[in-house]
């Protein structure tokens, strides 16, 4: 037998028992070359690209799926961020934009599609404002569509105004949304060091310098590892870093695989494998359950921060063993809505905002599907979107804010979105003002990069 | 002598109106076949690659007579070849690994899927069907 009777069972294991699949697989397209004079020629071109790139791209994912016996979880779609090929735009033709991608997604077989993008972490264009100005209208007027806005970064600094706009925006969308729980900020993401190639939805777009149209796959597999590190035991941290390796490096290896095998179906080439581990509300997906397994009594215990430094990097490591080819975000995720482990140590009362804003200056992203009480002022949350900038462009990391201030709830209460979103308590702010520093405006300068203590 | 596919199209049109449009979908193929043959070609479709090379079955749940009969009996009308087999029993479960080519049959691989899905339901035990790259590529560096 060329296998190991144990090597099989336990791939048989991950993929039937402990919910490894791959998490997404999402189609970069380029719209660099859609833009026309006549809005309504732009939309047409628009739509008629990505469905002619993406017409078979969930067929063939599916076909992938049971050949190798591993689901995909989602097939999406990432595109330009809009704001720089459609730059001349104003605010009503972007939202027209946003109802065609919306259009394409749905015939396409998509439940999202991501790039209502803009990139002003130096400052913005007219078109840029237009964008950030069409935001709450588009993302309630469509269902699929998914914005992101880099508000700083490393080399550029942090954009004040910029964070001041989407605070506001942020705000709208909640209330524009406010039927269903406030569902468009699930959609709206706020980064620092944005990253070109990352295939996560809601934060993904197709970067300037990606090629025409490429495919990038997201792993997953909070089960697998939790697996793994229950079933060590009471092992020293080095050897559980090497039990986490182990694991990673074969989940990535099979979610490369299979990226390469769907991109090769579509007739595209394969972009990146994010390593990212991504939970889901499935009891066992979970990030926090992973960090109670390494030892801390709950998520916010003393301790929380060291173990999620230790599994981020553990997975780094891994991956870059296994794989040629990776890129996006490639750490773990902390949503709080999505993960069961992360809710229940909200609603227990152990795990605050600030000690997540802690665990976010090691893990991949940020302050991730939060939800805090709908009057929140918006410049408290520019100032929860600062400081979270600030963590990114200090420590030369991706960190990003998709927050829901869940218009008209309060702490207690609960938004409840269903499916991969799940559900989130709405958690306490400090209700100290922030006004007088963020309404400064201007932007922070780019920092230094040596005496980085 | 290679055909592109336009050639191949043309000639499969001709063949269709010289048999008539309900001529069964046989005679159509036998027709190109003989067609291109004559033209000094090679005639092979090409088969998609869901059914080419090896793929690793695995079986288990309770153990009772007939449950490799009727496994391999799926195979042996897929025209699948078996190149390994491995079993184990613990108690009164069993689980069985085996080593399969398809690439000799007729089937796909989803095909196959669905013919063991039945077997998996008669005999209230679960199959799997993956192909063998998985394991490749997640045991093998």
């Amino acid at each position: 037998m060329p296998y190991e009777f144990e090597e099989i069972l336990e791939t048989i294991r991950m993929t039937e028992i402990e919910h490894f699949d791959i998490r997404t697989v999402t189609m970069g397209i380029s719209l660099r070359d859609c833009h026309d004079r006549n809005i309504d020629v732009t939309k047409q071109k628009i739509y008629d690209k990505l469905f002619r790139y993406g017409k078979n791209h969930v067929k063939f994912a599916k076909e992938v799926e049971s050949q190798y016996g591993i689901s995909i979880a989602n097939k999406r779609i990432s595109v330009t961020p809009i704001s720089i090929p459609f730059d001349s735009c104003n605010a009503e033709e972007f939202i027209e934009i946003a109802k065609t991608l919306d259009k394409a997604a749905e015939d396409i077989g998509i439940d999202y599609i991501a790039g209502f993008s803009a990139l002003v972490q130096k400052g913005m264009t007219n078109g840029e404002r237009e964008l950030i100005k069409a935001i709450p209208f588009a993302l309630s007027q469509t269902k699929r569509v998914c914005s992101s806005v880099n508000i700083a970064s490393t080399k550029a600094g942090i954009n004040m105004d910029a964070i001041l706009l989407m605070s506001e925006a942020i705000k709208l969308t909640a209330e524009k949304t406010k039927d269903h729980d406030s569902i468009g900020c699930a959609k709206l993401v706020v980064f620092a060091n944005a990253v070109e190639d990352n295939p996560f939805v809601a934060g993904a777009f197709h970067g300037v310098s990606e090629p025409e149209v490429v495919l990038n796959v997201g792993i997953s597999g909070p089960g697998v590892v939790l697996d793994a590190i229950r079933e060590a035991g009471n092992v020293d941290l080095q050897h559980l870093s090497e039990v986490i390796k182990k694991t990673i490096f074969k989940i990535t290896r099979a979610g490369e695989l299979i990226g390469r095998k769907v991109a090769e179906k579509n007739g595209i080439p394969f972009g990146i494998v994010d390593i990212s581990l991504a939970p889901t509300p499935a009891e066992g997906d979970s990030i926090a359950d992973i960090l109670k397994a390494m030892g801390v009594e709950d998520v916010g215990a003393p301790g929380t921060t060291a173990a999620l430094a230790m599994l981020n990097d553990s997975v780094k490591k891994a991956g870059l063993m296994a794989s040629s080819s990776v890129g996006g975000m490639s750490g773990a995720f902390i949503p709080v809505s999505e993960d069961m482990g992360m809710i229940r140590a909200v609603q227990a009362g152990n795990l605050s905002l600030e000690k997540l804003e802690a665990m976010t200056a090691v893990c991949s992203v940020g302050l991730d599907m939060i939800a805090i009480p709908g009057d929140t002022p918006a410049s408290t949350i520019a100032g929860i979107i600062a400081d979270e900038a600030a963590i990114g462009v200090i420590n030369d990391k991706t960190t990003a804010v998709r927050i829901i201030p869940a218009f008209g709830k309060k702490i207690g209460d609960f938004v409840d979105y269903g499916g991969l979103l799940g559900k989130a308590p709405i958690m306490e702010v400090r209700k100290l003002c922030s006004e007088g520093f963020v309404a400064r405006g201007g932007r922070i300068p780019a920092p230094m990069r040596s005496l980085t203590n | 002598m290679k055909f592109s596919e336009e050639e191949i199209r043309k000639i499969t049109f001709e063949a269709i109106n010289e048999l008539g449009d309900n001529a069964p979908p046989e005679a159509i193929k036998e027709l190109v076949r003989k067609r291109v043959e004559a033209l000094g070609g090679e005639y092979q479709f090409k088969k998609n690659e869901a059914s080419f090379g090896r793929v690793i079955l695995t079986s288990f749940g309770m153990n009772h007579p007939g449950i490799v009969a009727s496994v391999t009996k799926a195979l042996s009308d897929a025209n699948c070849d078996i190149q390994d087999l491995s079993q184990k029993i613990l108690g009164d479960f069993y689980t069985m690994i085996m080593v399969v080519d398809i690439s000799g049959s007729p089937k796909d691989l989803r095909d196959i899927q669905e013919d063991l899905n039945k077997v998996a339901e008669e005999q209230k035990i679960k199959i799997y069907l993956q192909h063998e790259d998985v394991f490749r590529y997640m045991h093998r560096i």
